[in-house]
């Protein structure tokens, strides 16, 4: 076919807009179908905390992860700590890259409204993360106590295996004690994680009054929800780590 | 389909379209563009014993004392030798219309505000619950909140504060926002009420008027609800004067917003005329509804879900007599759901409501508590009740009726016996408002 005055002819012209046209719009529908299909990537429709379904404590179908913001509301603060082998290891390096949901605990805590309920949550969403890799990938689970006198190295370990079998270090839910009150101060003061000892050291539900609090940090290290009593619902938590998810995908 | 599907096609349908257009050369150019005790927030430790100290945030009046605003301590320890007496009274200097006041999810802080000047003090009330310290002032509230005036509700969530506002800073009217702190004072966020404007998406059952007042949370429906009262224009003016402005009378509330807490987004919209004031959800484990009471139109209100789920307002006692607008200005809920204390101002009336069927409430009791009366604390027990007297520093009574005061009485389910009264005027302290309580237990050593 020869080109005239430099030209292709017009009808091959009006071909080949036709054909970018098309081109474009099949393009635009792969950006959607992409898109949608990352979402999908992060938002399964078979989402395994939606199986545990309403209960009497959380009845209500959770939002739509993505649907709503997280505003930031501080930043979570690195501080050393203590492994169950004893090493020193500062919070920032056992969060390393991940999304972490942070609990204070003592294991003496006996108190059904306290740190067994702490415990609960975050042992529910170590089976999400073991049933969902793109949870499991992204979500590190912490454990400190603060009570550094009981909890010794030894005594966190022995209570970690109670919940995993593997070793604490190196696996997605790593529990934590302080050396001593001095390196823990800081630590949940940074946290604003008031503890007091109670007028009773025998109570029956333990010697400490607390504050129950679950931190979700994003990757930045911020602080990006706060969970409390009545407010502890795993699917609401595992929403939220979607919502993160999503967030992260917007901005790349 | 895999996304990596869908990435390589999309990558071959680009270089296919370059290689198309090259080809073909000039003519055709194509730009590839991409595009109380009782009334506490859930999530708080609560006094289920004996409270201990009554924190009172009273207004300043000019003239009484130093004139200022203050946290007002009162002792309550039935065995101490200053009961019923005022133990420490801090002054915030000025007179800043002191209104509402909540305590922090651990109760370690009070958070106290001034509907006038939109100025915020937080008291450590945890260090000496005795002696509670002011340790932090927040000036800048309009303007770090977009423009929102009047901080009043201040509820604890879980590490944050959520305060209702009351007005806004472009023509002091009615419509507001909610605005959300960190525990530690620190803004976090806005969230506009829905409005004619902008309905945000929530059902409207008549008109969506944005205005605010209180807020609560029942967290296992993971439901949140306003209600609306009045702009700035109206709370700082003369009760008198505005009652003889038929322009100024239509600016009231008549909506409560239902939202989905956790998205923070309105769902819906109910028409509840009257300016309904407080809040009480129910606190039994399956009473899915709250009480609120409606100033103008002297009814108690019940927001309910109902057999299908879905949330409904209705209308479901009279308070008084509504012709004589007794104004009903607080409701305080027992921890068994099953009675309703009803304060109203110009009756300086308490009220006693059997809820036990919420949607059919029941008047067992009536009691002339002074003559003027506003806001009612109970303990958690239901056996201790304690009432003040101010409403508003420019809605009080004038002359021998502005009586201020805070009167503690005993309730035995039938008959409220008084135990002691403190006059705030004799006391040289103000205009008393809002009650918290405080117990040293709470905190442990």
């Amino acid at each position: 076919m020869a080109r005239e005055n430099g030209r292709w002819p017009r009808r091959i012209r009006v071909a080949a807009l036709g054909v970018g046209f098309l081109s474009l719009g099949a393009i635009a529908w792969c950006e959607s179908a992409i898109a949608h299909d990352a979402r999908q990537h992060i938002v399964p429709k078979d989402r395994v905390e939606l199986t545990f379904g309403r209960s009497v404590d959380y009845d209500y179908d959770p939002p739509e992860p993505g649907s709503y913001v997280l505003p930031t509301l501080g930043n979570a603060a690195d501080g050393r700590m203590r492994a169950p082998d004893g090493r020193t290891r500062n919070l920032y390096e056992v969060m390393d890259d991940r999304i972490c949901v942070l609990a204070f605990i003592y294991t003496r805590c006996t108190d059904p409204d306290g740190c067994p309920l702490s415990m609960g949550l975050l042992d529910t969403l170590d089976f999400v993360g073991k049933s969902d890799p793109i949870v499991g990938d992204a979500l590190r689970l912490i454990t400190i106590s603060f009570d550094p006198e009981y909890d010794t190295p030894e005594v966190i370990g022995a209570f970690a295996a109670d919940y995993r079998e593997e070793a604490s270090e190196g696996g997605d839910w790593v529990f934590l004690t302080a050396g001593s009150q001095a390196e823990l101060k800081p630590v949940l003061k940074a946290y604003d994680q008031p503890i007091g000892r109670k007028s009773d050291a025998e109570d029956s539900l333990g010697p400490f009054v607390h504050q129950l609090r679950v931190y979700l940090i994003d990757r930045r290290h911020r602080i990006r929800n706060i969970y409390s009593l009545g407010f502890l619902d795993p699917r609401l938590v595992i929403t939220d780590v979607r919502t993160l998810l999503l967030e992260e995908q917007k901005a790349r | 389909m895999t996304q990596r599907v869908f990435q390589v096609l999309r990558n071959a349908l680009v270089l296919a379209s370059f290689a198309f257009i090259i080809a073909i050369g000039g003519g055709t150019s194509i730009r590839v563009a991409s595009a109380d005790e009782t009334c506490m927030s859930p999530y708080m430790a609560k006094i289920t014993g004996q409270e201990e100290y009554l924190y009172v945030w009273t207004l300043g009046v000019d003239g009484v004392g130093d004139g200022s605003d203050k946290l007002v301590t009162i002792d309550v320890r039935p065995e101490s030798p200053t009961y019923g007496k005022v133990i420490n009274a801090v002054s915030v200097g000025g007179r800043h219309e002191a209104h509402h006041a909540g305590l922090t999810d651990d109760r370690r802080f009070l958070w106290a505000s001034g509907l006038d000047t939109s100025t915020i003090f937080i008291f450590d009330v945890h260090s000496d619950p005795a002696q509670p310290k002011l340790v932090k002032t927040i000036n800048d509230f309009v303007k770090v909140s977009g423009g929102v005036v009047g901080p009043h509700t201040n509820y604890a969530l879980p590490g944050r504060m959520m305060l209702t506002g009351l007005s806004n800073d472009k023509d002091h009217g009615g419509l507001t926002a909610l605005v959300e702190y960190t525990n530690q004072g620190n803004y976090v966020a806005t969230h506009w009420m829905p409005h004619a404007q902008d309905t945000m998406g929530a059902r409207v059952e008549q008109v969506a008027d944005g205005y605010g007042y209180d807020v609560r949370v029942l967290p296992r429906k993971n439901v949140m609800l306003t209600s609306s009262f009045t702009g700035w224009s109206n709370y700082m003016m003369d009760f008198g004067k505005m009652l003889q402005d038929p322009e100024a009378m239509k600016r009231f509330g008549q909506t409560m917003v239902l939202w989905d807490y956790h998205t923070r987004k309105p769902k819906t919209v109910f028409n509840v005329p009257g300016a309904p004031l407080e809040i009480r959800f129910a606190w039994g484990a399956q009473n899915n509804y709250a009480f609120t009471s409606t100033a103008l139109t002297s009814k108690l209100w019940l927001i309910y879900e109902d057999v299908n789920g879905e949330w409904q307002a209705k209308a479901v006692a009279d308070i008084g007599d509504p012709a004589k607008i007794p104004l009903p200005v607080d409701i305080s809920i027992s921890a068994d759901d099953s009675t309703l204390f009803v304060d109203s101002f110009m009756d300086g009336t308490v009220r006693v409501f059997d809820i036990s069927d919420p949607h059919s409430p029941k008047q067992i009791h009536e009691q002339v508590i002074g003559k003027q009366l506003n806001m009612v604390s109970q303990s958690w027990d239901g056996e201790r009740v304690y009432f003040t007297s101010s409403l508003l520093a420019n809605w009080d009574k004038k002359g021998e009726d502005n009586e201020q005061f805070l009167k503690a009485y005993d309730w035995d389910g039938n008959t409220l016996t008084h135990r002691f009264t403190v006059d705030f005027t004799e006391e040289a302290l103000g205009r008393p408002h809002i009650m918290r309580f405080g117990a040293k237990s709470l905190y442990g050593s």
